[in-house]
């Protein structure tokens, strides 16, 4: 091995990696650090540090608004493509079939296209169709590109299942249903998870397909993005952290319940 | 076979949203590209002057742009993404994960949020940089914010993680005796890479590097909010035809040629890579 090099070579690259790092959080440190101020214009460092930004963000109806119309879109978002993905999973990952191959490609395709372009895309689609753009045009723009990853997403878990599992039920007499319910699905479960909390994060963050296809409602990205332009207060950051907080929340909610979820489910193959 | 193979229904759910989300709204733009100037249905007999005009009033420009924009931020991604890997391979099983993780976090946190905190960051006067500066050591100075290199920044901000990711997929494929033997035979590092890690890794280099000029190939919002408008890009010009020009069928060529330029650089590289291994992996 070569051996010599290798301590100074080491803390190098470690301390590359810290430098990444603190690169990487910089923009979110910063808007943090903008938010405690009280003055309408940005003069770092602050004369007074304060949390009124958030007061008021948290009393303003704007900020209710605006994360039930991303609300909304995210949880529409979670169940259609958590339904559609579960069975695009089983084509891509589970079974084998002609044809399948070429369904893996096309399934990608859409991850590999520029989002504003595809909103925009969206946008004359649906005025073609006479449909006004709202909320629920935003969930189904997002849809197209959340429902691939969460095929993918569900797709990584299913290679490492056992499809003798459900042969071997199939032998004991169990119907089509049956298999499902019983073994498939709970084989699925974990993937099934992860994907939903993709598909949530995803979409609540999501910018560039909102801001085309969203019409008359605004989501938590578009207000932001709109604010960073023209009509600055400190409010703005202060609901940037909010809205990051409130995925975070739901992140941490749902490694909670995956791990309880998952205590139970030992408990009960064990006794 | 004693059942219909169950392939072909459970793709079928997938097949038919994509098709109706993706592939007929792409051929709806198509068509309204060949329909006759500023006109707003399909029934218009067909015609190129729009793709004639699209190259005669100059939009070859925004899509120059946004390609040159997007070949720039992959170059300068997969550069800082590769010690980025390596390192991360090298600290494999110890705390390299909890440093992978705190690396893909921010995908998820809005772009809107992380651009709008760069912006913060790079202001002038008062921004967080200069401020801070000035306040310590009394010297205050410019800033980038609002030009072209401001905009390459967050181009390179936002998708370094979409270049790191699939690298470090294919840096961990390189086997670490096959290394350790080169070196003991007297390769340099430079021939290693060249050798080994590289051909190793670049079906994941490939992915990621695809992703990063496409997924910046469309981007807006960093000229938006950190270029200051110093360059109209693709999706800006686009934008403006369909809303404020009321030209759609101009705007639709122009996302045509943007939509064909997509796919010869993606279907290219996608078809040698096999992405049922990929995955599985």
């Amino acid at each position: 091995m070569n051996g010599r090099a290798k301590p100074l070579f080491d803390s190098l690259q470690a301390a590359w990696l810290l430098l990444v790092l603190v690169l990487l959080y910089i923009p979110m440190i910063s808007v943090a650090l903008a938010s405690l101020s009280n003055t309408r214009y940005m003069l770092f460092p602050h004369r007074t540090w304060t949390t009124d930004a958030y007061a008021d963000a948290l009393a303003g109806y704007t900020t209710g608004a605006l994360h039930l119309t991303s609300l909304r879109i995210a949880l529409l978002v979670v169940v259609i493509s958590v339904v559609l993905a579960s069975f695009g999973a089983l084509a891509f990952a589970r079974f084998d079939w002609r044809g399948r191959r070429a369904f893996q490609r096309f399934l990608v395709l859409p991850l590999f296209f520029p989002q504003p372009v595809l909103g925009l895309a969206l946008l004359v689609y649906f005025t073609a169709l006479g449909i006004t753009p709202s909320w629920q045009t935003a969930a189904f723009a997002h849809l197209v590109w959340i429902v691939p990853v969460v095929t993918l997403v569900i797709s990584i878990r299913l290679y490492n299942y056992d499809v003798l599992q459900e042969d071997a039920a199939f032998d004991l007499g169990a119907t089509r249903l049956q298999v499902l319910r019983e073994v498939t699905l709970p084989a699925l479960a974990p993937g099934i998870v992860s994907g939903a909390l993709f598909a949530f994060l995803l979409s609540w963050s999501n910018l560039p397909l909102s801001v085309f296809t969203s019409g008359a409602d605004t989501t938590l990205p578009e207000w932001l993005y709109s604010r960073t332009a023209t009509n600055y207060s400190p409010m703005v950051p202060a609901i940037a952290v909010i809205a990051t907080a409130v995925s975070a929340m739901v992140v941490i909610a749902a490694a909670l319940g995956l791990s309880l979820a998952r205590g139970r489910d030992g408990a009960g193959t064990t006794s | 076979m004693r059942r219909p193979n169950p392939g072909i229904l459970t793709m079928l759910p997938v097949l038919v949203f994509l098709l109706a989300g993706f592939v007929i709204p792409i051929l709806v733009v198509a068509l309204y590209s060949l329909m006759p100037p500023r006109t707003f249905d399909l029934a218009g007999s067909p015609t190129f002057t729009n793709y004639a005009t699209a190259f005669a009033d100059g939009y070859w420009r925004p899509l120059m742009w946004s390609a040159l924009g997007a070949a720039a931020t992959t170059l300068i991604c997969l550069v800082l993404a590769w010690p980025t890997a390596r390192a991360l391979d090298r600290f494999a099983g110890r705390w390299a994960t909890l440093v992978t993780l705190l690396i893909a976090l921010p995908i998820f946190i809005s772009e809107s949020v992380r651009l709008f905190g760069l912006a913060l960051f790079m202001m002038p006067g008062g921004g967080i940089l200069a401020g801070s500066i000035d306040a310590l050591f009394g010297v205050s100075i410019g800033t980038i914010l609002y030009t072209r290199l401001a905009a390459l920044l967050g181009l390179v901000y936002i998708h370094f993680p979409f270049v790191l990711f699939p690298l470090l997929l294919g840096v961990s494929l390189v086997p670490k005796d096959q290394v350790a033997a080169a070196r003991d035979l007297g390769a340099s590092g430079w021939q290693v890479f060249r050798e080994i890690e590289a051909p190793l890794a670049a079906p994941g280099a490939a992915v990621g590097a695809l992703l990063c000029f496409v997924l910046s190939l469309g981007a807006n919002a960093e000229m938006n909010i950190l270029g200051g408008q110093a360059v109209t890009v693709i999706t800006n010009a686009i934008e403006q035809r369909f809303n404020y020009a009321q030209d759609w069928p101009l705007g639709a060529a122009l996302t045509v040629l943007t939509v064909l330029l997509t796919a010869a650089v993606v279907f290219p590289v996608l078809r040698r890579i096999d992405v049922d291994s990929l995955a599985r992996r």
